[in-house]
Formats: C-alpha cells, structure tokens, sequence
C-alpha cells in the first residue's frame, strides 16, 4: 500500500511536471479558472444529459439483446419445470421455486459443478495473471526478435479450437492405457526424461487432481495470449520517462517491476483479473474438448463439470432449471467482482 | 529531449564491467524464458499446419505423429474446391469490417461516458453492465432469436451485425484505458474551448491506439470465429461465414469431419487474418509516449 | 461503500419488477397459445390433409440436414429431377452440421414458429421437437387417397401405395412409430446404417480361428486370440450405448419404456449380469472400447506396428475406416464383415441407426403436403436411394433398390481391400430382419447418454464389482429421472 502511494505521489509530480507546468499552467492558467467555473456551473445541466447521448446507443442494443433476455431468464427461472418447447405446445407452468429446489437435488450434480468451477477459477486467474503480466513486460523489454516473438504469441488466435483440443489430447492422452504396450503421450516422454514415472493424467481411473491439474494447464494456456496482448498494450501506452529515470537511477529491475511498471499497468491489470474471474466462471467448453460430453475420466466417481456445462446440459429441455443455476452463478459471479472491484479500486493507480 | 540523451550518455559510462556480465545474464535468461513460453504457446498453431497435410488414417492412427509420413498438400486443394468459400469469405469481410467499426464507435463514445463524464448513477451503471457479462450467454440465444424473428431480421446482414455491436469486455477494456490519460489534459482542453468530440478525436484516441487496436484484432476474431449465431439466423447459403462453410462442408453421414481436410482450410482462411495481424502489429508497438504527449 | 449499495440495490429492483413481468406475461401467454391450438382430439394425433392434395401452387420449402458437400451434390441433383415432376416446389436445403447442431437449431426455430418443412431426425430429437406438437403425424399422409398429378401427367396417389409400403425394410419404416404407444408414425427412414462385426479375414484364417457368431463363441475366440498375440486386445467395441441397448434387447430385457410413471426400467438383474460379464472380459484383456482405449479402435484395428486388435464391433458407416492399411499400394491383410454376435443367432438382434426424416408444421397447408411429396420422392425414388447408397455408404432403406443395375454393379465391387464401404452396405441389407426400435420419448437420449457412461465405468471396475456395478446402474437411473422430474 505504502508503496503505491509513493509511486502515485511521483507520478502526480511527473504529471505535473510535465503537461500541467508547461502547457497548461503557463499558457492558460487565468482562462482556466474562468472556465471550469463555466463549465461547472453553466453547462452542468447540458453535461448531465451529453454523458446519456454518448451511452445511448450502447444502452439501446443492450436493452434490446440482453436486458431483455435477462428478465426473460428471470422469469423462467421462477416457472416450475419450464420448458420452451412445452410452453410453445400449450403447456402452461406455476409460478414456485421448484427449479431452485431442483439444482440442489441429489441426482442435480450442482454442487460439484460448483466445487470445480470456484477451485479452476481461483487457480487459474492469479497463475495465468502473473505469467501474462512476465511475459509481457519481458517481451516490452528486449528489442532484437521482439517483433518475431510477439507473432508467435500471437499465433493461437488464428488457430482452430479443434486443432488446440486435438493437442491436448495427444499431449496428456495416454493411448492404451492398462495394456501391455501403451503409448504415454508428450507430456509423459518429457517427464521421463527427468526421470518422472509416468502419471495417469485423463485415462481410466485417473486422479482428480491429475485430471483438475490438466484442465488449470489447459485454461492457462487458451488464457495467456490474450493477457498478453492486452497487457503489453498497456506497457506500450506508459509513458516511457518513468524507465528512463528509473535507469538513471539504476534502480534494480525487480524494484523498477514492483514499483512502476505494476502500479502504472494496474488498470489493466486489474482489467485482466476482473474479466478473467468472470470467464473462469464461464469456463465449460475446455472440459468437453479434453474430457469428452461425459466430463469424466472413465471409471472415476467425479465429474469435471462445471457450472456454465449444468446450465448447458439443463438446456437441453429444462430451461427452467438451467435459468435457476444461472442466476445463482450470476450471484456467485456478481459477489466476486464486487470483492474484485473494490480491491482494484484500492490498490489500483490511475 | 537533448538533456535527456546526455544524461543516459553518462549514465552508460558508468556501466560497470560486473554489472555488463550481469545484464548479459539477464539477457539471456530473458530471451531462453520467452522462447520456451513461445514454444509452448504455439504448439497447437503447429499441430494444426502438420495435422492439415495427414492423410485421414495417419491422423486417426492410435500414435500421432509429430510430423506427417508423407505431406498432402492435396488437402489444401480440396479444402480450397470444397465449399464455396469466396462467398463466405467476402462475406464474413464484410461482416467483420462493418461490425468492427460500429463497434468502435459505441465503444469509444461509452467508455468516455464512463472514464471522464460526470452524471448521476455513473457508478451504479457501470457495475450493472459488468453484471450483464456475468450470466452465460447462452441463455440469451433463444430470447434473442425470437427477438431478431419479431423484427423480420433473418437472412439480412443486419442481424449478423448489430446484436453484438456492444461487448462490456472492450468498453471496460478502454475505459481503463482512457482512465490512464491525465484527467488534466482534459480540463486543459476544456479551458482552451476544446469540444468533447474533438478531445476524443485528438488526444483519447491516439493515446489508447494500442488498446483500440487489439479490440479491433479482438472483433474481427470474434467475427471469424463465430459459429453458432449465424448459422442460426441465416437460412441461406449466400448469408453464412466462413466457419459454417468450413465446419459444416467436411462432415460425412456419420457426421464425423475429414479432419486434415478441415484444418486445412482452417490454415487458408487464418492467413488473411494473420496478415492483418502483423499490418496492425506495427501501430500496436508504437510507443504512445512517442507519438502522443509528447508531440 | 454507498455505490455499492445503490447497485445492488438496483439490482433487487431488477429483480422485483421481473417478478411482476412473470406473474403478467404468464396469463398473455396462456391466451395466446389457447388461440393458436388446434383441437387436436383425444387420443391419436392426427393431421388433416388438405382436401384438394397438392394443387400444384409455387411454395417453397426448406430442408434441413447434415449432409457434407459432395452428398449434398448427390441430393442437389434429384432436387431437380424433383423438379421436373413438381416444377412449382422450390426445394431450399441448408446443412446444419453436426446432428447436434441441427437439433439446436430446430429447437430454436421451434420456439419462434421459424422452423423448416422437412428435417433430418433421429427419434430422439424428434421427441424433443414433438413437445411442442408442431411435428406432423404422418397416418393420414401415407393413408391419403387423394390423386395428385404431376408435371409429366402420371397420376398418382398423395399417400403411399400398397406395393411402396411393402418395399420398406419393415425394421426401418417400424422406427418411425417408436413415439407412442397408439404407434403414431412421425417420421420415414431416408438411409440407414447398422454395426457390423469387422474381423481380419488373414489373421482368422491363417490361424484357423471361427468368426463369432454368438458371445460364447465370442469369448473363446478373444481367449485364443490372446494366446496367439498376447500383447494385442482382442476385440474393439465403438459405442457403449450401442452394446448395451443391443444386449437389452437380445436378452429380451427392459431398457426404456414409454410408460410415462416409469421410462427407465434398465436396472435389473439380467442386465447387471451381462455387465458383469463383460467387466470379466475386460480384465482378461479381451476387449476395449474408444474411451477406454484412448483412441479410434479403427486406429487399432489397421494399426501397422505395436498393439493392435483383430476385431472391432462398429457402424457400417465407419465401415470405410476399417479398410486394411498398404505398404506401396498393396493392402497388408483383408478385412470382412459379419452379423455382431448374439445370445440367440437363430433371433438375431442389430442395432439400426442413421437419419430419418421429419415434417413440420407451416402456416401454408399447401408447403406441408409439397414437403411430404419431397420427402415421399426421397424415400421411395429408387435411382436416389441407391445414388445416395453409394455415396455416402449408407444402406437404402426400400429393397428394390438391389435390383438397379447401378447398384448391383457397384455392390459386386465389394472386396476385403480396399472396398468395405460396399460390403457394408451388402451386410447391412442381408441382416434386415435383425433390426429393432427402442422406444423415443422426451428423456430418451438421456437414457442412451446414462447406459453408454454406465457400461464404460463399469468395464474398468476392479474391486467389489457387484457393489460397483449396482451403483452405477443406481446413479443412472437417478440422474434419468432427474432429467425429466
């Protein structure tokens, strides 16, 4: 905390010192005054209203695609065993929280949806964060090769999901597994070459922390190009003069990281965080490309499904329940951002 | 500007030669952690180029190989004569483009509502708009479709376009941006008559170009890579995109996909978008300190 | 800390004012729909054909399916050979692709009154789509008696004729009244496939092995297979759901029912056995399945070096997978196919899978009898199905199809090489009588989904099996029923 204070003392010195020195102080200090008086009080009103015109049209199409649909789910959600297409047949539904009940029932598989997606979410988000975050600033910092190897880090994005879930499975899959001659995959060769036996990472009657081991790489890694590009497009909006008193001063790399570039990167940072909570809720279609519609390794008790996958499945023709555990997600999801939000707007510097 | 290089002239002598062996060392480190990262990140884009040039049985072998026995290129040729991709491809061009640059606009006008105007329930709104991305979407697909149905939109480019104009994640993404700026240049530019408009024209928006620019590579990937929404709305051949050409052509009755096949036009159609990549590549890693504040 | 109030606060007013939508939006809805009810009669649903048949207007219908590019130039070309019977239906077809895409999709329409005419269906899908009762009974179509005459002057009965009737392969045309126990018809086979024994002919005869004709001989003969080839698993099973429905049936076990108090009836003692039974095999090493072996059993079954396996149990469909695999163009052993083992070869029971179609209903009376002529020309043209036979390697589903000569001709090209597409499609026609139709309700894939989770977790149980087992089929049935509680 006492760190970002400091940083955030020099940076409104640097401001200062800058822009509102030269340009603004010099040139049009007397107007100034004058005019933010106008503007304060003349143009208030007017101001008011400018700020809906910019929203407007952003508001009317969520209105429209998504407010809407929300009530809709809503409603839904509070209709016993709702069904579309029955409701399009003349079947008519009560009004009740039997789809409430019904998510919590025994056979509902609710809570272990749940159980998995808080665990893949709260691994994921700070690892795939901080790696994104060392990435970043490493490729910001070096200048031979970095247009190279900012186009692979690129290159996931025009690659097929279905190329990426084919590697997995051929990286973690071991083929033939039990028999007497199995194949152990790339993932097991290279660990044998550290003199690791080889794991049972997705097959038959695999661990659970084997199978959650590979999702969290999984996620991890479908995560970072994004992070990347987001993050380094921060880097690249810093105002460079801060490295270049830092390297005046010679201030060790590690102190230049903590102390300028993650207070100065901060709302991205906390960007990044924020909507990466909010997709590691949503995660659901990495478990089916690696485990299969069933969501399990063969022979195991647990399923690896996750909340967005029981509203998928409740799809099917459950509409009603699916909504029920939708809004209880956006619940859950809702709580976690606020935290989130909250603690950004302590800890982060603008 | 001058002061400044002088100083780092000096600064550089007095570079020790303790600290020079250490800089090399980090260095290296550096550049050995970023290639293993880009090793591994790009491992699948691999996988899919050698999976495009199997035959069908060596990519159903139980083993897969890590380089193709024998190199197909002929899949490219079949990927290329299948389906009619021109159509799609212009089409989803056009989508892509169109979309893009709506979206631009909502976005930009939104997030300086957020970052830097001032009205009543700012905060409240703002809070509700990231609660809307909260709830799986789709949910919405159904109420969406009789929506777009009651207004006669099926089969038109319109409902390709407008339902996703607003996405919360690229206004949230820029008003963090724009938040960045100094709230002084504003206020400067208010005392110097400046219009709002014009502020954003001249100063936001070359200041976040980075940030717009990867919302744009991020639209026009949304626009290639959407599936299930178009398919859905549109009833014609003429009206689909390019990813319903390629994932609906390669099925057989089983509706299992030639796989090598599919990767292969996966591969063609990428292309363009990766030049598009490395075009707007250049503007992404021009420093804003550079081209902004300063000049 | 206030903001966060307000927010949430906003947020519960949300809430309240949807309540309030709830209660009001369900009183329109239910007039709404009373409206557009028709008063269908209690007991069979039925559809009433329009008096004057087709009166050779211009509609257009749409027809959804799941064909990839080079079958949809098969289907493009009899489109027009449609048209020169009926120039005034213009045939829209759009592929969907996947099976489960094309049910999503119709799904959706359902819901805003968007759907197609005709569909690609398999029964479950058109369970679902019956919810909303907008799928055509299909009785008094094929009953009707009204003559339509086409562009060349035939005249012709709306409805199918006695000797069309008899052309069906009965264990196809018997699926499309799986839906009710009045036994409604729903919908026409269009191309079928079934699951064949695949064996490799120059490994059984090199060492004098029998082809399987029942479990038994089964059994014995993956115990020998193992003795020749240790290191190899004998037997490739692709579907899970497969087998276990199948066994239900040669067993003459329950598995579902359309008893609507009681769908699933599959928990019970003799099922649980031949589980059992097969867990037994899979801890000899005998058998594998595409799960659990972690890869295309085909893979398995052409594999060229390492582990492999010298029979597979798979779709006719897969059937061009599992032709042999060459070393300079020379095939490295021959493959053939046989009937799956059974319990009682003398009754024997396969599996029949693969589209069928449906109608759906349109607010023109004049595009639902179009789309039925459509769907008629499809499913009794003789030059299309043998066209799209050979095409896709899907059996046609009207037997005078075997005596086109086309179709002979390409039948007697059948080989162990590099040709068991066609020999598919011969063994698919031979063992006709096999088929049999599970029922089709709403819950009936879950059911299918439950029996194929169940049979491949039991498989690969090793300790307090009969515990295990019962709990499995336990847990299925539960989430079953949970799924249509």
């Amino acid at each position: 905390m006492d760190a970002n204070k400091k940083n955030g003392g020099w940076f409104t010195e640097a401001v200062l010192n800058t822009f509102f020195k030269e340009w603004v102080w010099n040139t049009f200090c007397v107007k100034w005054i004058w005019k933010s008086f106008c503007v304060n009080l003349v143009y208030k009103k007017f101001d008011k209203w400018k700020a809906w015109i910019y929203l407007a049209p952003a508001i009317i199409l969520l209105l429209v695609f998504t407010v809407w649909p929300i009530i809709n789910t809503v409603r839904i959600a509070f209709l016993d065993g709702y069904s579309i297409l029955g409701e399009v047949g003349g079947e008519t539904y009560s009004f009740g929280i039997t789809n409430f009940l019904d998510v919590l029932d025994e056979y509902s598989g609710f809570e272990e949806a749940l159980v998995n997606t808080l665990l893949l979410t709260f691994i994921t988000v700070p690892l795939s964060t901080i790696l994104a975050l060392i990435i970043a600033v490493c490729l910001n910092s070096i200048k031979p090769l970095q247009k190279f190897l900012q186009t692979i880090f690129f290159l996931p994005y025009v690659t097929n999901s279905i190329a990426i879930g084919m590697v997995f499975e051929a990286m973690f899959n071991i083929v033939g597994f039990g028999t007497a001659d199995p194949s152990f995959g790339i993932i097991n060769n290279i660990l044998g070459v550290f003199g690791v036996d080889p794991i049972n990472w997705i097959n038959i009657n695999s661990s659970y922390w084997a199978n959650m081991a590979v999702m969290v790489i999984y996620i991890v890694w479908n995560a970072l190009p994004f992070k990347i590009l987001i993050l380094l497009g921060g880097l690249q909006s810093v105002n460079k003069q801060y490295y270049d008193a830092a390297k005046i001063d010679s201030t060790p790399r590690i102190r230049v990281f903590t102390r300028i570039t993650v207070p100065l990167l901060s709302p991205m940072i906390a960007y990044v965080v924020i909507t990466g909570f909010i997709g590691g809720f949503k995660e659901y279609s990495s478990i089916v490309g690696i485990f299969g519609d069933d969501m399990q390794a063969v022979g195991t008790e647990h399923t690896l499904n996750t909340m967005v996958g029981y509203i998928y499945d409740a799809l099917g023709n459950n509409e009603g329940r699916a909504s029920a555990a939708a809004l209880i997600l956006f619940a859950i999801i809702f709580v976690v951002t606020m935290i989130n939000l909250r603690v950004s707007k302590k800890k982060t510097h603008y | 500007m001058s002061n400044q290089a002088t100083m780092h002239e000096k600064n550089l002598q007095k570079v020790t030669s303790s600290q020079r062996v250490m800089n090399i060392v980090v260095k290296t480190l550096l550049y050995a952690f970023l290639s293993l990262m880009a090793l591994i990140i790009v491992f699948p884009f691999y996988w899919m180029i050698i999976s495009s040039l199997k035959s069908v049985t060596e990519y159903r072998l139980p083993i897969p190989t890590l380089f193709p026995k024998e190199i197909l290129w002929h899949n490219y040729i079949e990927a290329f004569s299948a389906a009619n991709l021109d159509r799609l491809f212009l089409n989803t061009v056009y989508v892509g483009v169109v979309s893009t640059l709506l979206s631009l606009v909502i976005t930009v006008l939104c997030a300086f509502a957020f970052a830097r105007l001032e009205f009543k329930g700012k905060n409240a709104l703002f809070a509700a708009l990231l609660g809307t991305m909260m709830i799986p979407g789709e949910l919405f697909t159904i109420t969406n479709f009789i929506t777009v149905n009651d207004f006669g939109w099926i089969d038109t480019y319109t409902v390709l376009i407008v339902p996703f104009l607003v996405s919360i994640f690229y206004i949230y993404l820029l008003r963090q941006n724009f938040l960045q700026i100094p709230n002084e240049l504003y206020l400067a530019a208010k005392v110097d008559g400046t219009s709002d408009l014009k502020y954003l024209w001249k100063v936001m928006i070359p200041l976040s170009l980075p940030t717009l620019i990867s919302i744009t590579i991020l639209k026009m990937m949304g626009a290639w890579n959407s599936y299930v929404w178009p398919r859905l709305v549109t009833t014609s051949e003429e009206m689909r995109l390019i990813t319903n050409g390629l994932r609906d052509a390669f099925t057989d009755m089983s509706g299992q996909a030639n796989v090598p096949v599919q990767m292969a036009a996966v591969a063609i159609v990428s292309f363009p978008l990766f030049m598009v990549f490395l075009f707007l590549r250049k503007y992404i890693m021009k420093g804003v300190s550079r081209s902004g504040i300063k000049g | 800390m206030k903001k966060k109030l307000l927010a949430l606060l906003l947020v519960a007013v949300m809430l309240v004012s949807m309540l309030a939508a709830v209660s009001c939006g369900d009183n329109t809805d239910d007039n709404g729909d009373d409206k557009n009810q028709p008063g269908v009669a209690a007991g069979m649903a039925s559809y009433d054909v329009p008096a004057e048949g087709y009166d050779g207007s211009a509609v257009t219908i749409t027809f959804y399916h799941t064909m990839g590019k080079t079958n949809q130039e098969v289907l493009e070309y009899y489109i027009k050979e449609f048209n020169k019977l009926y120039p005034n239906i213009t045939v829209e077809h759009a592929p969907m692709g996947g099976y489960p895409d094309l049910r999503d999709q119709i799904k959706t329409q359902l819901t805003a009154g968007a759907q197609p005419n005709i569909a690609y269906c398999y029964p479950d899908h058109v369970a679902l789509y019956n919810v909303t009762k907008k799928v055509i009974p299909l009785d008094n179509l094929i009953g009707s008696k009204i003559e339509v005459t086409d562009a060349l002057g035939n005249k012709t009965i709306l409805g199918l004729t006695d000797e069309q009737l008899a052309d069906f392969v009965e264990g196809y045309y018997k699926e499309g009244a799986a839906f009710d126990t009045l036994g409604t018809m729903y919908t026409l086979p269009m191309s079928k496939s079934t699951e064949a024994l695949y064996y490799n002919k120059t490994f059984f005869e090199k060492h004098g092995l029998k082809v399987p004709t029942t479990w038994d001989e089964m059994e014995q003969v993956c115990e020998a297979i193992k003795k020749i080839d240790p290191n190899c698993i004998p037997l490739g099973y692709d579907s899970e759901a497969n087998w276990f429905i199948t066994m239900c049936e040669q067993s003459g076990s329950p598995y579902t029912s359309l008893d609507k108090k009681n769908h699933f009836v599959f928990d019970n003692e003799t099922n649980r056995a031949f589980v059992k039974r097969f867990n037994s095999w899979y801890k000899k090493g005998y058998i594998t399945t595409e799960e659990i072996y972690g890869s295309y059993t085909s893979g398995l079954f052409t594999a060229t070096e390492g582990q492999r396996c010298y029979m597979v149990i798979g779709s006719t469909g897969g059937a061009k997978y599992q032709n042999p695999p060459t070393v300079d163009g020379q095939p490295l052993f021959e493959s053939a196919m046989a009937t799956p083992p059974q319990l009682d070869p003398s009754n024997p029971k396969v599996i029949s899978q693969g589209p069928s179609l449906c109608l759906f209903e349109s607010e023109n009376p004049q595009e639902v009898v179009a789309s039925w002529l459509f769907m008629e020309f499809l499913t009794t043209n003789v030059e299309f199905q043998a066209a799209f036979s050979m095409e896709t390697g899907y059996a046609p589903v009207i037997k005078s199809v075997q005596n086109n000569e086309v179709y002979k001709n390409w039948l007697s090209k059948a080989n162990g090489y590099n040709n068991l597409t066609a020999m598919s499609v011969q063994l698919a026609l031979s063992q006709v009588d096999a088929y049999f139709v599970s029922p089709a309700f709403n819950g009936s894939s879950m059911a299918r989904d439950q029996v194929g989770l169940l049979l491949k977790n039991a498989l690969v149980k090793t300790e307090d099996i009969d515990a295990a087992i019962a709990k499995l089929f336990k847990d299925a049935v539960g989430k079953c029923k949970f799924s249509v509680k």
